[in-house]
Protein backbone atom coordinates (compact mmCIF):
# COMPACT_ATOMS: atom_id res chain seq x y z
CA UNK A 1 0.00 0.00 0.00
CA UNK A 2 1.23 3.55 -0.72
CA UNK A 3 2.41 5.50 2.28
CA UNK A 4 0.43 8.55 1.22
CA UNK A 5 -2.09 9.16 -1.53
CA UNK A 6 -0.60 10.96 -4.50
CA UNK A 7 -2.31 14.24 -5.11
CA UNK A 8 -5.19 14.27 -7.52
CA UNK A 9 -3.68 16.71 -10.03
CA UNK A 10 -0.74 14.38 -10.44
CA UNK A 11 -3.12 11.43 -10.99
CA UNK A 12 -5.11 13.41 -13.52
CA UNK A 13 -1.95 14.13 -15.52
CA UNK A 14 -1.10 10.43 -15.53
CA UNK A 15 -4.64 9.48 -16.64
CA UNK A 16 -4.47 12.03 -19.44
CA UNK A 17 -1.26 10.36 -20.58
CA UNK A 18 -3.07 7.01 -20.72
CA UNK A 19 -5.84 8.51 -22.84
CA UNK A 20 -3.32 10.20 -25.12
CA UNK A 21 -1.11 7.15 -25.73
CA UNK A 22 -0.76 6.48 -29.45
CA UNK A 23 1.11 3.17 -29.52
CA UNK A 24 0.86 -0.06 -27.55
CA UNK A 25 4.21 0.61 -25.89
CA UNK A 26 3.28 4.17 -24.96
CA UNK A 27 0.06 2.86 -23.44
CA UNK A 28 1.95 0.28 -21.39
CA UNK A 29 4.37 2.93 -20.14
CA UNK A 30 1.54 5.32 -19.28
CA UNK A 31 -0.44 2.66 -17.41
CA UNK A 32 2.67 1.59 -15.51
CA UNK A 33 3.18 5.20 -14.41
CA UNK A 34 -0.46 5.51 -13.37
CA UNK A 35 -0.37 2.23 -11.48
CA UNK A 36 2.72 3.36 -9.61
CA UNK A 37 0.52 6.10 -8.07
CA UNK A 38 -2.41 3.99 -6.94
CA UNK A 39 -5.30 6.38 -6.30
CA UNK A 40 -9.04 5.59 -6.29
CA UNK A 41 -9.51 8.28 -8.94
CA UNK A 42 -7.67 6.04 -11.40
CA UNK A 43 -10.04 3.08 -10.98
CA UNK A 44 -12.32 3.72 -14.01
CA UNK A 45 -9.32 4.41 -16.23
CA UNK A 46 -7.52 1.23 -15.13
CA UNK A 47 -10.66 -0.87 -15.61
CA UNK A 48 -11.05 0.51 -19.11
CA UNK A 49 -7.49 -0.58 -19.96
CA UNK A 50 -8.36 -4.20 -19.12
CA UNK A 51 -10.46 -4.31 -22.29
CA UNK A 52 -7.84 -2.95 -24.68
CA UNK A 53 -6.31 -6.28 -25.73
CA UNK A 54 -2.87 -4.96 -24.76
CA UNK A 55 -1.34 -7.53 -22.42
CA UNK A 56 1.49 -5.29 -21.20
CA UNK A 57 -0.90 -2.49 -20.31
CA UNK A 58 -3.38 -4.92 -18.76
CA UNK A 59 -0.72 -6.43 -16.49
CA UNK A 60 0.14 -2.92 -15.31
CA UNK A 61 -3.54 -2.03 -14.83
CA UNK A 62 -4.13 -5.15 -12.73
CA UNK A 63 -1.11 -4.21 -10.61
CA UNK A 64 -2.60 -0.76 -10.12
CA UNK A 65 -6.03 -2.11 -9.16
CA UNK A 66 -4.48 -4.60 -6.74
CA UNK A 67 -2.44 -1.77 -5.17
CA UNK A 68 -5.60 0.32 -4.77
CA UNK A 69 -7.17 -2.72 -3.15
CA UNK A 70 -10.67 -3.02 -1.69
CA UNK A 71 -11.76 0.39 -2.92
CA UNK A 72 -11.59 -0.95 -6.48
CA UNK A 73 -13.77 -4.00 -5.89
CA UNK A 74 -17.27 -2.51 -6.40
CA UNK A 75 -16.24 -0.88 -9.68
CA UNK A 76 -14.58 -4.05 -10.99
CA UNK A 77 -17.71 -6.05 -10.18
CA UNK A 78 -19.94 -3.44 -11.81
CA UNK A 79 -17.95 -3.26 -15.03
CA UNK A 80 -17.40 -6.90 -15.79
CA UNK A 81 -17.28 -7.42 -19.56
CA UNK A 82 -19.58 -10.32 -20.42
CA UNK A 83 -18.49 -10.40 -24.05
CA UNK A 84 -14.71 -10.17 -23.82
CA UNK A 85 -13.13 -13.04 -21.95
CA UNK A 86 -9.69 -11.51 -22.16
CA UNK A 87 -10.96 -8.49 -20.25
CA UNK A 88 -12.91 -10.72 -17.88
CA UNK A 89 -9.79 -12.72 -17.10
CA UNK A 90 -7.94 -9.54 -16.17
CA UNK A 91 -10.85 -8.44 -13.94
CA UNK A 92 -10.93 -11.79 -12.20
CA UNK A 93 -7.16 -11.59 -11.82
CA UNK A 94 -7.45 -8.18 -10.20
CA UNK A 95 -10.13 -9.47 -7.81
CA UNK A 96 -7.98 -12.50 -7.08
CA UNK A 97 -5.01 -10.26 -6.29
CA UNK A 98 -7.07 -8.05 -3.97
CA UNK A 99 -8.51 -11.03 -2.10
CA UNK A 100 -11.62 -9.12 -1.01
CA UNK A 101 -14.47 -11.41 0.00
CA UNK A 102 -16.99 -9.36 -1.99
CA UNK A 103 -15.37 -10.82 -5.07
CA UNK A 104 -15.90 -14.42 -3.98
CA UNK A 105 -19.29 -15.06 -5.63
CA UNK A 106 -17.84 -13.89 -8.92
CA UNK A 107 -14.74 -16.07 -8.52
CA UNK A 108 -16.96 -19.05 -7.76
CA UNK A 109 -19.11 -18.52 -10.79
CA UNK A 110 -16.03 -18.01 -12.96
CA UNK A 111 -14.34 -21.19 -11.79
CA UNK A 112 -17.42 -23.31 -12.33
CA UNK A 113 -18.79 -21.85 -15.53
CA UNK A 114 -16.52 -19.54 -17.47
CA UNK A 115 -15.57 -20.80 -20.95
CA UNK A 116 -12.17 -19.08 -20.80
CA UNK A 117 -9.45 -21.20 -19.15
CA UNK A 118 -7.58 -18.00 -18.28
CA UNK A 119 -10.62 -16.83 -16.32
CA UNK A 120 -11.03 -20.15 -14.51
CA UNK A 121 -7.33 -20.29 -13.63
CA UNK A 122 -7.37 -16.78 -12.15
CA UNK A 123 -10.49 -17.68 -10.18
CA UNK A 124 -8.93 -20.84 -8.73
CA UNK A 125 -5.88 -18.94 -7.60
CA UNK A 126 -8.04 -16.15 -6.18
CA UNK A 127 -10.28 -18.46 -4.18
CA UNK A 128 -7.21 -19.81 -2.44
CA UNK A 129 -5.75 -16.37 -1.86
CA UNK A 130 -8.63 -14.65 -0.09
CA UNK A 131 -7.82 -12.34 2.78
CA UNK A 132 -10.58 -12.76 5.36
CA UNK A 133 -9.40 -10.03 7.70
CA UNK A 134 -10.88 -10.13 11.15
CA UNK A 135 -12.50 -13.55 10.74
CA UNK A 136 -12.77 -15.82 13.76
CA UNK A 137 -11.48 -19.39 13.55
CA UNK A 138 -15.08 -20.53 13.15
CA UNK A 139 -15.72 -18.13 10.27
CA UNK A 140 -12.52 -19.17 8.55
CA UNK A 141 -13.53 -22.80 8.90
CA UNK A 142 -16.92 -22.02 7.32
CA UNK A 143 -15.24 -20.21 4.48
CA UNK A 144 -12.93 -23.17 3.91
CA UNK A 145 -15.94 -25.51 3.91
CA UNK A 146 -17.46 -23.39 1.18
CA UNK A 147 -14.33 -23.23 -0.98
CA UNK A 148 -12.83 -26.70 -0.62
CA UNK A 149 -15.48 -28.65 -2.56
CA UNK A 150 -15.32 -26.14 -5.39
CA UNK A 151 -11.57 -26.42 -5.75
CA UNK A 152 -11.86 -30.18 -5.47
CA UNK A 153 -14.37 -30.23 -8.32
CA UNK A 154 -12.02 -28.08 -10.42
CA UNK A 155 -9.31 -30.76 -10.09
CA UNK A 156 -11.26 -32.38 -12.94
CA UNK A 157 -11.05 -29.35 -15.22
CA UNK A 158 -10.01 -30.33 -18.74
CA UNK A 159 -7.39 -27.58 -18.99
CA UNK A 160 -4.02 -28.24 -17.36
CA UNK A 161 -3.52 -24.63 -16.33
CA UNK A 162 -6.75 -24.64 -14.32
CA UNK A 163 -5.68 -27.80 -12.49
CA UNK A 164 -2.30 -26.15 -11.90
CA UNK A 165 -4.01 -23.09 -10.44
CA UNK A 166 -6.14 -25.33 -8.22
CA UNK A 167 -2.96 -26.80 -6.72
CA UNK A 168 -1.67 -23.29 -6.06
CA UNK A 169 -5.05 -22.22 -4.64
CA UNK A 170 -5.25 -25.21 -2.29
CA UNK A 171 -1.76 -24.55 -1.00
CA UNK A 172 -2.45 -20.88 -0.35
CA UNK A 173 -5.74 -21.61 1.49
CA UNK A 174 -3.58 -22.81 4.32
CA UNK A 175 -2.33 -19.28 5.01
CA UNK A 176 -5.70 -17.90 6.06
CA UNK A 177 -7.43 -21.11 7.08
CA UNK A 178 -4.70 -22.31 9.47
CA UNK A 179 -6.52 -25.61 9.77
CA UNK A 180 -6.16 -27.96 12.72
CA UNK A 181 -4.40 -31.24 11.88
CA UNK A 182 -7.50 -33.23 10.94
CA UNK A 183 -8.71 -30.50 8.59
CA UNK A 184 -5.26 -30.09 7.13
CA UNK A 185 -5.40 -33.71 6.03
CA UNK A 186 -8.41 -32.88 3.83
CA UNK A 187 -6.26 -30.38 1.97
CA UNK A 188 -3.56 -33.00 1.43
CA UNK A 189 -6.13 -35.58 0.32
CA UNK A 190 -7.45 -33.29 -2.40
CA UNK A 191 -3.92 -32.49 -3.62
CA UNK A 192 -2.76 -36.11 -3.65
CA UNK A 193 -4.37 -37.21 -6.97
CA UNK A 194 -3.08 -34.05 -8.70
CA UNK A 195 0.43 -34.93 -7.51
CA UNK A 196 0.25 -38.49 -8.83
CA UNK A 197 1.84 -39.03 -12.28
CA UNK A 198 -0.41 -42.07 -12.72
CA UNK A 199 -3.55 -39.95 -12.41
CA UNK A 200 -2.41 -36.54 -13.65
CA UNK A 201 -1.14 -36.54 -17.24
CA UNK A 202 0.66 -33.20 -17.29
CA UNK A 203 4.08 -33.20 -15.56
CA UNK A 204 4.08 -29.54 -14.61
CA UNK A 205 0.74 -30.03 -12.82
CA UNK A 206 1.86 -32.99 -10.73
CA UNK A 207 5.16 -31.28 -10.00
CA UNK A 208 3.32 -28.21 -8.71
CA UNK A 209 0.91 -30.29 -6.65
CA UNK A 210 3.87 -32.21 -5.21
CA UNK A 211 5.55 -28.93 -4.32
CA UNK A 212 2.36 -27.89 -2.51
CA UNK A 213 2.26 -31.16 -0.60
CA UNK A 214 5.94 -30.89 0.32
CA UNK A 215 5.49 -27.36 1.59
CA UNK A 216 2.30 -28.17 3.51
CA UNK A 217 4.08 -31.09 5.12
CA UNK A 218 7.02 -28.92 6.17
CA UNK A 219 7.10 -28.49 9.97
CA UNK A 220 7.06 -24.70 9.91
CA UNK A 221 4.81 -22.67 7.60
CA UNK A 222 6.64 -21.62 4.47
CA UNK A 223 6.28 -17.97 3.56
CA UNK A 224 5.83 -17.18 -0.09
CA UNK A 225 8.21 -14.72 -1.68
CA UNK B 1 1.18 -21.81 -32.84
CA UNK B 2 -1.92 -23.79 -33.65
CA UNK B 3 -3.33 -22.78 -37.01
CA UNK B 4 -6.35 -20.59 -36.66
CA UNK B 5 -9.56 -22.44 -37.26
CA UNK B 6 -11.68 -19.33 -37.31
CA UNK B 7 -15.32 -19.67 -36.69
CA UNK B 8 -15.32 -23.42 -36.28
CA UNK B 9 -13.27 -23.09 -33.17
CA UNK B 10 -15.58 -20.41 -31.91
CA UNK B 11 -18.66 -22.48 -32.60
CA UNK B 12 -17.09 -25.38 -30.78
CA UNK B 13 -16.10 -23.29 -27.79
CA UNK B 14 -19.52 -21.76 -27.54
CA UNK B 15 -21.29 -25.09 -27.61
CA UNK B 16 -19.10 -26.80 -25.05
CA UNK B 17 -22.14 -27.92 -23.14
CA UNK B 18 -23.13 -30.23 -25.98
CA UNK B 19 -19.94 -31.28 -27.77
CA UNK B 20 -19.85 -33.54 -30.74
CA UNK B 21 -19.01 -37.05 -29.63
CA UNK B 22 -16.52 -39.47 -31.18
CA UNK B 23 -19.11 -41.65 -32.95
CA UNK B 24 -20.64 -38.57 -34.55
CA UNK B 25 -17.23 -37.22 -35.55
CA UNK B 26 -16.43 -40.53 -37.28
CA UNK B 27 -19.81 -40.47 -39.05
CA UNK B 28 -19.19 -36.93 -40.19
CA UNK B 29 -15.77 -37.86 -41.55
CA UNK B 30 -17.16 -40.99 -43.26
CA UNK B 31 -19.93 -39.19 -45.16
CA UNK B 32 -19.04 -37.37 -48.37
CA UNK B 33 -21.92 -34.94 -48.91
CA UNK B 34 -21.07 -32.18 -46.46
CA UNK B 35 -17.44 -30.98 -46.65
CA UNK B 36 -17.96 -28.66 -43.68
CA UNK B 37 -18.80 -31.64 -41.51
CA UNK B 38 -15.76 -33.54 -42.77
CA UNK B 39 -13.53 -30.55 -42.04
CA UNK B 40 -14.86 -30.14 -38.54
CA UNK B 41 -14.76 -33.88 -37.83
CA UNK B 42 -11.10 -34.12 -38.88
CA UNK B 43 -10.23 -31.29 -36.54
CA UNK B 44 -12.26 -32.80 -33.72
CA UNK B 45 -10.60 -36.22 -33.90
CA UNK B 46 -7.16 -34.62 -33.59
CA UNK B 47 -8.12 -32.17 -30.91
CA UNK B 48 -9.70 -34.93 -28.79
CA UNK B 49 -6.79 -37.32 -29.42
CA UNK B 50 -9.19 -40.00 -30.63
CA UNK B 51 -8.01 -43.57 -30.05
CA UNK B 52 -10.79 -45.10 -32.13
CA UNK B 53 -9.35 -47.70 -34.56
CA UNK B 54 -11.16 -46.08 -37.50
CA UNK B 55 -9.91 -42.57 -36.83
CA UNK B 56 -6.46 -42.87 -38.42
CA UNK B 57 -7.59 -44.77 -41.57
CA UNK B 58 -10.40 -42.27 -42.14
CA UNK B 59 -8.05 -39.33 -41.67
CA UNK B 60 -5.52 -40.86 -44.08
CA UNK B 61 -8.33 -41.12 -46.62
CA UNK B 62 -9.28 -37.50 -45.98
CA UNK B 63 -5.65 -36.47 -46.42
CA UNK B 64 -5.92 -37.42 -50.11
CA UNK B 65 -8.90 -35.15 -50.70
CA UNK B 66 -8.31 -32.10 -52.87
CA UNK B 67 -10.78 -29.34 -53.47
CA UNK B 68 -11.02 -25.61 -54.12
CA UNK B 69 -11.36 -23.05 -51.35
CA UNK B 70 -14.95 -23.38 -50.15
CA UNK B 71 -17.48 -20.59 -49.91
CA UNK B 72 -16.19 -18.24 -47.19
CA UNK B 73 -19.71 -18.19 -45.75
CA UNK B 74 -19.04 -21.76 -44.60
CA UNK B 75 -16.55 -20.38 -42.10
CA UNK B 76 -13.63 -22.18 -43.78
CA UNK B 77 -10.99 -19.97 -45.30
CA UNK B 78 -8.32 -22.17 -46.87
CA UNK B 79 -7.90 -24.39 -49.93
CA UNK B 80 -7.84 -28.17 -49.49
CA UNK B 81 -9.31 -27.65 -46.04
CA UNK B 82 -10.19 -31.28 -45.34
CA UNK B 83 -6.74 -32.58 -46.29
CA UNK B 84 -5.06 -29.87 -44.23
CA UNK B 85 -7.12 -30.61 -41.15
CA UNK B 86 -6.55 -34.33 -41.62
CA UNK B 87 -2.80 -33.69 -41.80
CA UNK B 88 -2.94 -31.63 -38.59
CA UNK B 89 -5.00 -34.26 -36.81
CA UNK B 90 -2.67 -37.09 -37.82
CA UNK B 91 0.21 -35.29 -36.11
CA UNK B 92 -1.67 -35.49 -32.84
CA UNK B 93 -2.67 -39.14 -32.98
CA UNK B 94 0.83 -40.65 -32.73
CA UNK B 95 0.20 -43.46 -35.21
CA UNK B 96 3.09 -44.33 -37.51
CA UNK B 97 0.70 -45.49 -40.27
CA UNK B 98 0.31 -41.78 -40.98
CA UNK B 99 3.99 -41.29 -41.83
CA UNK B 100 3.99 -42.37 -45.49
CA UNK B 101 0.77 -40.56 -46.42
CA UNK B 102 2.12 -37.42 -44.74
CA UNK B 103 5.41 -37.77 -46.63
CA UNK B 104 3.32 -37.80 -49.80
CA UNK B 105 1.47 -34.68 -48.63
CA UNK B 106 4.86 -33.05 -48.09
CA UNK B 107 5.27 -33.18 -51.88
CA UNK B 108 1.91 -31.50 -52.57
CA UNK B 109 1.79 -28.36 -54.70
CA UNK B 110 -0.29 -26.76 -51.91
CA UNK B 111 2.24 -25.14 -49.58
CA UNK B 112 -0.34 -24.93 -46.80
CA UNK B 113 -0.77 -28.68 -46.94
CA UNK B 114 3.02 -29.11 -46.98
CA UNK B 115 3.15 -26.94 -43.89
CA UNK B 116 0.58 -29.03 -42.02
CA UNK B 117 2.33 -32.23 -43.10
CA UNK B 118 5.74 -30.95 -41.97
CA UNK B 119 4.44 -30.01 -38.53
CA UNK B 120 2.77 -33.36 -38.10
CA UNK B 121 5.80 -35.32 -39.27
CA UNK B 122 7.82 -33.45 -36.66
CA UNK B 123 5.24 -34.27 -33.99
CA UNK B 124 5.30 -37.93 -35.00
CA UNK B 125 9.09 -37.96 -34.85
CA UNK B 126 9.13 -39.34 -38.39
CA UNK B 127 12.84 -39.70 -39.05
CA UNK B 128 12.14 -40.56 -42.69
CA UNK B 129 10.95 -36.98 -43.16
CA UNK B 130 14.33 -35.44 -42.35
CA UNK B 131 15.77 -35.84 -45.83
CA UNK B 132 12.80 -34.51 -47.84
CA UNK B 133 12.37 -31.60 -45.45
CA UNK B 134 16.04 -30.73 -45.66
CA UNK B 135 15.79 -30.91 -49.45
CA UNK B 136 12.99 -28.29 -49.39
CA UNK B 137 15.04 -25.92 -47.23
CA UNK B 138 18.38 -26.48 -48.95
CA UNK B 139 17.91 -23.84 -51.69
CA UNK B 140 18.24 -21.31 -48.87
CA UNK B 141 16.46 -18.27 -47.47
CA UNK B 142 16.60 -16.33 -50.72
CA UNK B 143 14.90 -19.09 -52.72
CA UNK B 144 12.90 -21.43 -50.48
CA UNK B 145 12.51 -18.51 -48.08
CA UNK B 146 11.56 -15.94 -50.72
CA UNK B 147 8.10 -14.36 -50.57
CA UNK B 148 5.47 -16.13 -52.64
CA UNK B 149 4.26 -13.46 -55.07
CA UNK B 150 0.86 -12.04 -54.24
CA UNK B 151 0.68 -13.64 -50.79
CA UNK B 152 2.15 -13.13 -47.35
CA UNK B 153 3.57 -16.65 -47.44
CA UNK B 154 6.99 -17.93 -48.43
CA UNK B 155 7.81 -20.34 -51.26
CA UNK B 156 8.27 -23.11 -48.71
CA UNK B 157 6.64 -23.40 -45.27
CA UNK B 158 10.04 -22.63 -43.72
CA UNK B 159 8.85 -22.14 -40.17
CA UNK B 160 7.21 -25.56 -40.02
CA UNK B 161 10.13 -27.28 -41.77
CA UNK B 162 12.73 -25.72 -39.48
CA UNK B 163 10.77 -26.59 -36.36
CA UNK B 164 10.24 -30.16 -37.50
CA UNK B 165 13.95 -30.64 -38.19
CA UNK B 166 14.72 -29.47 -34.68
CA UNK B 167 12.14 -31.85 -33.23
CA UNK B 168 13.57 -34.81 -35.14
CA UNK B 169 17.02 -34.41 -33.61
CA UNK B 170 19.88 -36.59 -34.75
CA UNK B 171 18.60 -40.12 -34.54
CA UNK B 172 18.68 -42.31 -37.66
CA UNK B 173 16.08 -44.89 -38.61
CA UNK B 174 18.40 -47.74 -37.59
CA UNK B 175 18.75 -46.26 -34.11
CA UNK B 176 22.22 -44.84 -34.69
CA UNK B 177 23.06 -41.15 -34.33
CA UNK B 178 24.14 -38.88 -37.17
CA UNK B 179 27.79 -37.94 -36.77
CA UNK B 180 28.26 -35.71 -39.80
CA UNK B 181 26.06 -32.86 -38.61
CA UNK B 182 27.47 -29.89 -40.44
CA UNK B 183 25.51 -30.26 -43.70
CA UNK B 184 22.16 -30.10 -41.89
CA UNK B 185 23.28 -27.37 -39.49
CA UNK B 186 24.56 -25.25 -42.39
CA UNK B 187 21.14 -25.34 -44.06
CA UNK B 188 19.29 -24.43 -40.87
CA UNK B 189 21.81 -21.75 -39.83
CA UNK B 190 21.22 -19.85 -43.05
CA UNK B 191 17.65 -19.18 -41.89
CA UNK B 192 18.81 -17.62 -38.60
CA UNK B 193 19.44 -14.45 -40.65
CA UNK B 194 16.14 -14.52 -42.58
CA UNK B 195 14.52 -11.12 -42.97
CA UNK B 196 11.40 -12.28 -41.18
CA UNK B 197 11.74 -12.53 -37.39
CA UNK B 198 9.33 -15.47 -37.21
CA UNK B 199 11.63 -17.49 -39.45
CA UNK B 200 14.67 -16.44 -37.41
CA UNK B 201 12.85 -17.57 -34.30
CA UNK B 202 12.06 -20.97 -35.80
CA UNK B 203 15.68 -21.38 -36.95
CA UNK B 204 17.07 -20.49 -33.51
CA UNK B 205 14.64 -22.90 -31.88
CA UNK B 206 15.75 -25.66 -34.19
CA UNK B 207 19.45 -24.89 -33.75
CA UNK B 208 19.12 -24.73 -29.97
CA UNK B 209 17.49 -28.15 -29.99
CA UNK B 210 20.08 -29.58 -32.36
CA UNK B 211 23.21 -28.09 -30.79
CA UNK B 212 22.27 -27.16 -27.19
CA UNK B 213 24.42 -24.05 -27.75
CA UNK B 214 23.33 -21.18 -25.48
CA UNK B 215 23.92 -18.58 -28.21
CA UNK B 216 20.73 -19.64 -30.01
CA UNK B 217 18.77 -19.35 -26.78
CA UNK B 218 20.15 -15.86 -26.30
CA UNK B 219 18.92 -14.89 -29.75
CA UNK B 220 15.45 -16.17 -28.88
CA UNK B 221 15.50 -14.17 -25.65
CA UNK B 222 16.42 -11.15 -27.72
CA UNK B 223 13.30 -11.73 -29.86
CA UNK B 224 11.17 -11.60 -26.69
CA UNK B 225 11.76 -7.84 -26.85
CA UNK B 226 10.73 -7.46 -30.48
CA UNK B 227 8.30 -4.63 -31.05
CA UNK B 228 5.67 -6.89 -32.67
CA UNK B 229 3.55 -8.91 -30.27
CA UNK B 230 3.28 -11.72 -32.83
CA UNK B 231 7.07 -12.16 -32.79
CA UNK B 232 7.25 -12.11 -29.01
CA UNK B 233 4.55 -14.77 -28.92
CA UNK B 234 6.41 -17.00 -31.36
CA UNK B 235 9.69 -16.64 -29.45
CA UNK B 236 7.88 -17.57 -26.23
CA UNK B 237 6.53 -20.76 -27.73
CA UNK B 238 9.85 -21.55 -29.38
CA UNK B 239 11.73 -21.20 -26.08
CA UNK B 240 9.12 -23.40 -24.42
CA UNK B 241 9.67 -26.08 -27.05
CA UNK B 242 13.42 -26.09 -26.42
CA UNK B 243 13.18 -26.16 -22.63
CA UNK B 244 16.10 -23.72 -22.38
CA UNK B 245 15.81 -22.85 -18.70
CA UNK B 246 18.09 -19.83 -18.70
CA UNK B 247 15.18 -17.99 -20.37
CA UNK B 248 12.88 -18.28 -17.33
CA UNK B 249 13.21 -14.75 -15.99
CA UNK B 250 13.08 -13.18 -19.46
CA UNK B 251 9.89 -15.10 -20.26
CA UNK B 252 8.24 -13.93 -17.05
CA UNK B 253 9.04 -10.32 -17.99
CA UNK B 254 7.91 -10.47 -21.63
CA UNK B 255 5.08 -8.20 -22.70
CA UNK B 256 2.62 -10.84 -23.84
CA UNK B 257 -0.41 -12.73 -22.58
CA UNK B 258 0.13 -14.61 -19.35
CA UNK B 259 -1.41 -17.70 -20.97
CA UNK B 260 1.46 -17.89 -23.46
CA UNK B 261 4.09 -17.17 -20.85
CA UNK B 262 2.65 -20.00 -18.77
CA UNK B 263 2.86 -22.38 -21.73
CA UNK B 264 6.47 -21.32 -22.31
CA UNK B 265 7.44 -21.81 -18.66
CA UNK B 266 5.72 -25.18 -18.65
CA UNK B 267 7.94 -26.04 -21.61
CA UNK B 268 11.07 -25.05 -19.68
CA UNK B 269 10.06 -27.38 -16.87
CA UNK B 270 9.01 -30.31 -19.04
CA UNK B 271 11.22 -30.14 -22.13
CA UNK B 272 14.59 -29.39 -20.58
CA UNK B 273 17.30 -32.04 -20.91
CA UNK B 274 17.90 -31.33 -17.18
CA UNK B 275 14.50 -32.75 -16.17
CA UNK B 276 14.93 -35.84 -14.04
CA UNK B 277 12.08 -38.02 -15.29
CA UNK B 278 12.33 -40.32 -12.29
CA UNK B 279 11.84 -37.64 -9.66
CA UNK B 280 8.30 -37.02 -8.40
CA UNK B 281 9.37 -33.72 -6.80
CA UNK B 282 10.64 -30.61 -8.58
CA UNK B 283 14.35 -29.74 -8.38
CA UNK B 284 15.30 -26.35 -6.89
CA UNK B 285 15.66 -24.95 -10.41
CA UNK B 286 12.20 -26.26 -11.28
CA UNK B 287 10.72 -24.79 -8.09
CA UNK B 288 11.92 -21.40 -9.25
CA UNK B 289 10.15 -21.85 -12.59
CA UNK B 290 6.98 -23.03 -10.86
CA UNK B 291 6.94 -19.97 -8.61
CA UNK B 292 7.33 -17.76 -11.67
CA UNK B 293 4.28 -19.53 -13.11
CA UNK B 294 2.32 -18.97 -9.89
CA UNK B 295 2.80 -15.24 -10.28
CA UNK B 296 1.25 -15.33 -13.75
CA UNK B 297 -1.97 -17.11 -12.82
Amino acid sequence: MPSALPDSRQVQVLMDAVQAAQTADDLTDAVEDLSACPHPMAIPCLIQVLGFNNPGAAVAAVDGLVAIGSAAVPAILAHLDEYNYGARAWSVRALAGIGDLRGLPLLERALAQDIGPSVRRAAARGMGGLQPHGFTAQQRQELAERILPQLKAACGDEEWIVRYAVAVGLESMEHWWQPPAAQRQRLLDILEPLADPQREAVPVVWLRARLALNRLAAPSPVTRA
Amino acid sequence: MEPSLGSFFLVFSMSQGTPLNEAQALDWLRQLEDPGQRYYAAWWLGRMRSHHPEAVPLLIQALAERGPRPDPASGIDEPNPIARNAARALGKLADSRATDPLLEALESSDDGLREAAARSLGQLGAIKARRPMLRRLAPGPLVAGAPRPGTSRLMEPCEALLEALGALGWQEEDGSTITDREPLLAVVRAYADHERPLIRSAACRSLLQLTQEDGWGEQLVHLLQHNELQVRRAALLDLGATGWRLAGAAIARTLAENSLKLIALRGLVENSPARNQASPSPSPEEVELLLAMDDLL
